[in-house]
């Protein structure tokens, strides 16, 4: 399709405000946390750093607890995402796929608990855990963000399944390939895209899950990211140079995974596949 | 190889039935061709020989074994779909070998199997080729190839031509004829288009609405329809059907009159003992069997209202003046043209009677 001039402009106006309005937040934690922290607190913002310092990082690293949150947060977000993929693709296919009573009805339900705030089922939830002797262990949060993702996570799956021609799943049944072998060799190859926006959301969701972590969590060694941060603000005084290291840091981990998986956003996978 | 029986095979969808009781034998290494209408269950039937679908009724036999609850990996088939449903993200190679892989063949069986196949089709400098890099004839081969390293007892073909382009499928057609010459494997094909049933065929099954209308081979369908549907679906143009009355009736002759379409009478072989003097009939005439109106003992007359020339041939389309269509070919190109009055002498010879129900007489 050719744009006119007019048209070109705008949408390449709108794309800069968009930029603009995610990249400036960004800009602003990632160049606040090498500026002096007397230019940081300055009455005048500066855009462009006029100070350069690494002593917020260096305090970061060696002097608070960041390390251990950053384990922490790595530790649940990385099983929470495994187990949501592991979960969501089996159940996903069973619900595109299968025919069994009250399929329709089950997958509704589904959605409709992540319809619910989180906050609603914070208390019962801290009671069950506090009776199994989950609380102040990582298992419970990843049993949690867990639970919180898979609804979404089985909806976007299915979405994906249903893209897969259905002849490609019957040429593979003729062909003698059992259920598993169908869903591990023919199916998860052909939308590791969806695979990979599942991860890559029950990456996110944990990694910023504030809620549980803060209550099922008791222990200071045991904090995740968010909420080891909730200390840094104290009541008469916020380290911002250090704030702003460590959320500078926390992206790192995000950034890096959209990098790790963002080869598999490609389209066109079952290209040549039919037709 | 195998024969395949089907007996009183039924199919429902809920409280619909899809397939009404079908009945048919096909002899080992027959080529057999499913045609209809869209909707009159011809896939179906194909899916539930494959066991793509369950049989609600009924029993199927392949090579004298009933599989009708058995799973479709061990039913002795291979198909090949009509979207060739290859693996994408696999080489033509893997693609190939993938059934033999399943079935835990030793590798340098599968290599040998692939290769051999692949010589066959020749694919063999595509095998490390992924389908995206391949013509839509050489994906429909590579399908192909899929089902004839298993060796089955039956190939099924669901409508496999149907998304290559004119010059393709003409190319491809002579293929899948070699190959069945070369392998003598039964086939069993599902097509909506009659050339491919015409050609390949060596019997055709007619299905309408989940039954069969008539079976037997490409010629005797043309030349000896059972009745008006099957009449009107083999052969192309499609027959043209002229209402008309039984005027007097002999041994095994009727003559018939159209006093509307300008016939005054037209003496028709019939089947069986002919129709009562004064029954209401229809008249089949194909489009190829006119002959020149000067010669002809008869002849229909209507106004000619388009003409398509096809080079060597040309088909006058012409309103009777009872109000019915028909068809007419003619070996001149400029014998019609749009918008003159023409008289069509049908061939009686080659002329069919039909009843109101459609039935043959």
């Amino acid at each position: 399709m050719k744009r006119s001039w007019r048209q070109a402009t705008a949408l390449l106006g709108g794309l800069a405000a968009t930029a603009l309005i995610i990249g400036l937040p960004f800009w602003w934690v990632v160049t606040g946390s090498i500026k002096l922290p007397r230019e940081i607190i300055q009455r005048q913002p500066t855009m462009i750093p006029h100070s350069f310092t690494t002593q917020h990082f260096e305090k970061l690293l060696q002097a608070s607890d960041f390390p251990i949150y950053l384990l922490n947060s790595l530790v649940v977000a990385l099983f929470s995402t495994a187990f949501t993929v592991l979960l969501a693709l089996p159940a996903a296919y069973a619900f595109f796929r299968m025919e069994f009573p009250g399929r329709n009805t089950l997958y509704r339900t589904i959605l409709l608990a992540y319809a619910f705030p989180g906050v609603v089922v914070l208390i019962p939830l801290y009671g069950l855990f506090a009776r199994v002797g989950l609380i102040d262990s990582p298992v419970a949060l990843v049993i949690v963000n867990v639970a919180l993702a898979l609804p979404f996570s089985i909806w976007m799956m299915r979405s994906f399944l249903a893209t897969i021609p259905r002849e490609i799943e019957e040429a593979a049944v003729v062909d003698g390939a059992p259920t598993t072998t169908i869903l591990v060799r023919i199916l998860m190859p052909l939308i590791a895209p969806g695979i990979a926006s599942v991860a890559i959301f029950a990456f996110i969701s944990s990694w910023t899950e504030y809620l549980f972590a803060s209550v099922l969590i008791v222990s200071d060694a045991k904090r995740t990211i968010p909420v080891g941060f909730a200390g840094i603000i104290g009541q008469y005084q916020i380290d911002w140079g250090l704030l702003l290291a460590g959320a500078t840091a926390a992206i790192v981990p995000v950034v890096a995974l959209f990098a790790l998986v963002g080869r598999w956003f490609v389209s066109g996978l079952t290209e040549g596949a039919v037709k | 190889m195998a024969g395949l029986s089907l007996n009183s095979v039924k199919k429902r969808f809920g409280e619909t039935e899809v397939i009404r009781g079908v009945d048919l034998d096909v002899k080992d290494g027959e080529f057999v061709v499913f045609v209809g209408p869209s909707g009159c269950g011809k896939s179906t039937l194909l899916r539930m020989i494959a066991g793509l679908e369950t049989t609600s009724e009924g029993r199927i036999e392949i090579g004298g074994r009933d599989v009708t609850g058995e799973d479709p990996a061990r039913r002795g088939i291979a198909m090949v779909f009509q979207t060739y449903a290859l693996y994408p993200h696999m080489t033509v190679a893997t693609n190939m070998g993938f059934p033999l892989e399943m079935a835990k063949r030793p590798k340098d069986e599968i290599e040998r199997k692939v290769r051999e196949a692949a010589k066959i089709l020749h694919l063999e400098q595509y095998l490390e080729r992924k389908p995206r890099e391949l013509s839509g004839g050489q994906r429909q081969r590579v399908a192909i190839g899929r089902a004839i390293v298993r060796q089955p007892g039956v190939f099924l073909f669901d409508e496999p031509l149907s998304n290559l382009d004119a010059e393709l499928r003409v190319q491809m057609r002579i293929e899948i004829a070699r190959l069945h010459q070369d392998l003598g494997t039964t086939m069993v094909y599902v097509t909506h288009d009659q050339v491919e049933a015409m050609t390949l065929a060596d019997k055709i099954v007619v299905l309408r609405a989940g039954r069969i209308e008539q079976v037997g081979a490409p010629l005797e369908l043309y030349e000896n329809p059972d009745n008006a549907f099957v009449a009107g679906f083999i052969g192309s143009p499609r027959m043209n059907f002229v209402p008309a009355t039984v005027k007097s009736a002999q041994r095994d002759t009727a003559v018939v009159s159209a006093p509307g379409a300008g016939l005054p009478e037209l003496a028709v072989t019939t089947r069986g003992a002919p129709p009562k003097v004064g029954t209401e009939v229809s008249l089949g005439i194909r489009p190829e069997h006119f002959v020149a109106a000067s010669g002809a003992t008869a002849a229909l007359a209507g106004k000619v209202t388009l003409v398509e020339r096809l080079g060597g041939v040309a088909y006058a389309h012409a309103q009777l003046d009872d109000g019915s269509a028909i068809t007419v070919e003619s070996r001149d190109a400029h014998e019609f043209s749009a918008g003159m009055m023409g008289r069509f002498g049908p061939d009686p010879r080659r002329a069919y009677l039909f009843d109101t129900e459609g039935n043959r007489i």
